[in-house]
């Protein structure tokens, strides 16, 4: 080594490994800056001294090193979405759901100058990678979509009634709302297109939810004291028929009796009587002892008593005399 | 060797040098730039690709040629009934004249200043001078459609009924343009004045429209009542159907019984009727005899439940006191 070359920066560097060097760094920043891959998920674009060359197809391609061409990869098969009125904090089997409030997103007033909260999310995608890098501010393109959203779900609620918001109008709602999105975004040819607007809750303000629940509320109670009314009804009408049916039951059965015992009475009547005629006189004395003996059967102490003497005392003695 | 990187090192930083101040530039996609030298504007690129410009006379601008936002702050504005809303707009806009925009603009932050007061002051005009169903409605579909509550009480003309009774009957005014033809408006309004800028805005969009806090305390209220009003007519009408059910089961049950009453007096009468027809047919023949008859009759039923005590001159005695006896 020569004492003239004294700087120990150099001490080790021959312009061989200088030039060494270069060209490794140079390969390393050619090889490195040649290739590109693309996923499945994206489309690449290919810009040469800043101009657009081509769009690529997922896969490794290969550019002109250097920065001389650049390639951006945009995720055009990814459906992306957006959230209004909430936000998700972290998507999983429990999705938890930030506790968050956002009226600068869900207030709006209804058509009969309501105010409701409306939540709902757009789902869309990157059709045309080009366009999307290129016709809009990049730091602008999702807030301008979602800004097209608010101002297409404004205008719907507000061509609404509060009631049909809530209820009956929802898909009429997500249908326009996508069309209005979508010719507003293709105005501006973003290179994208919304694929879906879906409602999330719609509710009332909190201040009014607790009386708009109470009309829920009315609306069991009512159905509550239609059925006490009918409960009532059912638990009487019924047994009123059972005891009506009773009633004419047991009158038919005492027409059955009636008519069955006077025919009894009749036929015996009859047969005696036709008897009766052949010995009439007999018949009666006989009968009316009969009837005597009946009734005087099992007495034991009969008294009698004279019709001429005024009181019967007397006749306590003859008691065994009247046996002569 | 020594002379070799010498040189090599001297090319490298010349064409550095060249490089950096020198004839090239670029205009990516979504720019646009303006030449100027001296301040003067020598040119303009609106396509992409390596340009060339004079190396240290000329001085490149390089502008945005994409479509760009302005969000606006909200802004609290009475319409033309004076209410008060909030307004919350947006705009798209873009450079559309890079030469104007350098000389009368010249950075995004001014622009943005421009555009704060050109759309704010043309939605403050548009908005006060419209009432406030104008900016809320978009179109007369309102008066089209019936908003009903939705409910059930299993019973369809009751349904109808309480249908009406809790329609809220409000006939909504007419519109005669409508949010999106205010939109319009505001755009044409605030379109006025940018070209002098060499800007062009694309659409004003309305992003929210919401009461002021006072006015929202007493929509509030106004929206309780309605409903209140409405949770009311539905317990009313459970009530009053509760008490129609309870008339109707004394109505039906007092004609039930009563209807079977009359028809068990009917059929005993009958009975009666008929019996009493066939007692008399027969005993009829002989009214004598069934006299003697039903008389023995009815002295077996009774007598035996006397406490008896005989008159010796009975005729039935009169073998035992008579004289015939003897």
């Amino acid at each position: 080594m020569p004492p003239k070359f004294r700087e120990p920066v150099r001490l080790n560097l021959k312009p061989r490994t200088i030039i060494a060097i270069a060209v490794v760094a140079a390969a390393a920043v050619f090889l490195g800056t040649s290739f590109f891959v693309v996923d499945t998920t994206e489309r690449g674009v290919l810009t040469t001294f800043g101009r657009f060359t081509r769009t690529a197809e997922p896969g490794l391609h290969w550019k002109i090193p250097f920065g001389i061409q650049r390639n951006y990869n945009v995720k055009t098969e990814v459906i992306q979405v957006e959230e209004f009125g909430y936000r998700t904090d972290k998507a999983g089997l429990q999705t938890v759901y930030s506790d968050r409030e956002y009226p600068e997103e869900a207030t709006m007033l209804t058509g009969d100058l309501n105010i409701v909260d409306v939540e709902w999310i757009i789902q869309y995608r990157i059709t045309d990678p080009k366009a999307w890098l290129f016709n809009f501010s990049s730091s602008e393109r999702i807030r301008t979509i979602r800004d097209v959203s608010q101002a297409a779900m404004n205008m719907l609620v507000g061509d609404r009634t509060i009631l049909n918001v809530l209820g009956p109008e929802r898909t009429a709602i997500e249908t326009a709302c996508l069309e209005i999105m979508n010719d507003t975004l293709s105005s501006y040819d973003m290179g994208v297109r919304i694929i879906a607007v879906k409602l999330q809750n719609i509710v009332p303000p909190k201040g009014v939810q607790q009386s708009f629940e109470d009309v829920n509320k009315a609306i069991q109670d009512m159905n509550r004291l239609i059925n006490e009314g009918k409960e009532a009804y059912n638990q009487e009408i019924p047994k009123a028929r059972g005891q009506a049916d009773q009633l004419i039951q047991i009158a038919r059965g005492y027409a059955a009796e009636r008519v069955n015992k006077a025919r009894g009475d009749v036929a015996r009547f009859a047969s005696v009587y036709s008897e009766y005629r052949k010995a009439p006189d007999v018949t009666r004395e006989r009968l009316y002892y009969e009837m005597v003996e009946q009734v005087f059967e099992g007495e034991t102490s009969v008294e009698l008593i004279d019709k001429e003497l005024g009181n019967f005392i007397p006749f306590k003695s003859l008691d065994g005399g009247g046996k002569r | 060797m020594k002379k070799i990187i010498t040189a090599l090192v001297i090319l490298a930083l010349l064409v550095i040098v060249l490089v950096a101040a020198g004839p090239f530039y670029l205009v990516n996609e979504g720019e646009q730039a303006v030449v100027v030298r001296f301040g003067q504007i020598q040119s303009i690129e609106r396509e992409a690709g390596l340009k060339f410009k004079t190396p240290f006379l000329d001085n490149i601008v390089v502008y945005p040629k994409k479509i760009l936002a302005w969000d606006g702050e909200p802004q609290r504005i009475p319409t033309l009934e004076k209410q008060f809303i909030w307004v919350d707009t947006t705009a798209r806009w873009r450079i559309s004249d890079p030469a104007k925009f350098y000389a009368s603009v010249s950075t995004l932050d001014g622009a943005y200043g421009r555009l704060d007061n050109v759309i704010d002051s043309a939605v403050r005009t548009i908005i006060t001078q419209n009432y406030l169903r104008e900016a809320v409605r978009n179109s007369n579909a309102i008066q089209q459609t019936k908003s009903s509550e939705s409910f059930e009480t299993g019973d369809a003309a009751g349904s109808e009924a309480l249908g009406q009774l809790t329609q809220v009957e409000v006939s909504h005014e007419s519109i005669t343009k409508g949010r999106r033809a205010l939109a319009q408006e505001m755009l044409a309004l605030s379109q006025e004045l940018t070209p002098e800028y060499g800007m062009e805005i694309l659409d004003v969009q309305v992003r929210q429209i919401k009461y002021s806090d006072e006015l929202t305390e007493s929509v509030y209220n106004r929206m309780i009542s309605e409903r209140n009003q409405i949770a009311q007519a539905f317990r009313s009408f459970g009530e009053g159907k509760k008490a129609e059910w309870l008339g109707k089961l004394e109505n039906e049950k007092r004609s039930i019984l009563s209807a079977a009453y009359t028809e068990s007096e009917t059929i005993k009468g009958k009975a009666d009727a008929e019996a009493t027809q066939i007692y008399s047919e027969t005993y009829s023949r002989d009214p004598t005899f069934f006299s003697f008859w039903r008389a023995l009759e009815s002295y077996k039923k009774t007598l035996p439940k006397f406490n008896k005590t005989l008159s010796t001159d009975m005729d039935y005695f009169r073998y035992l006191y008579g004289t015939r006896g003897r």
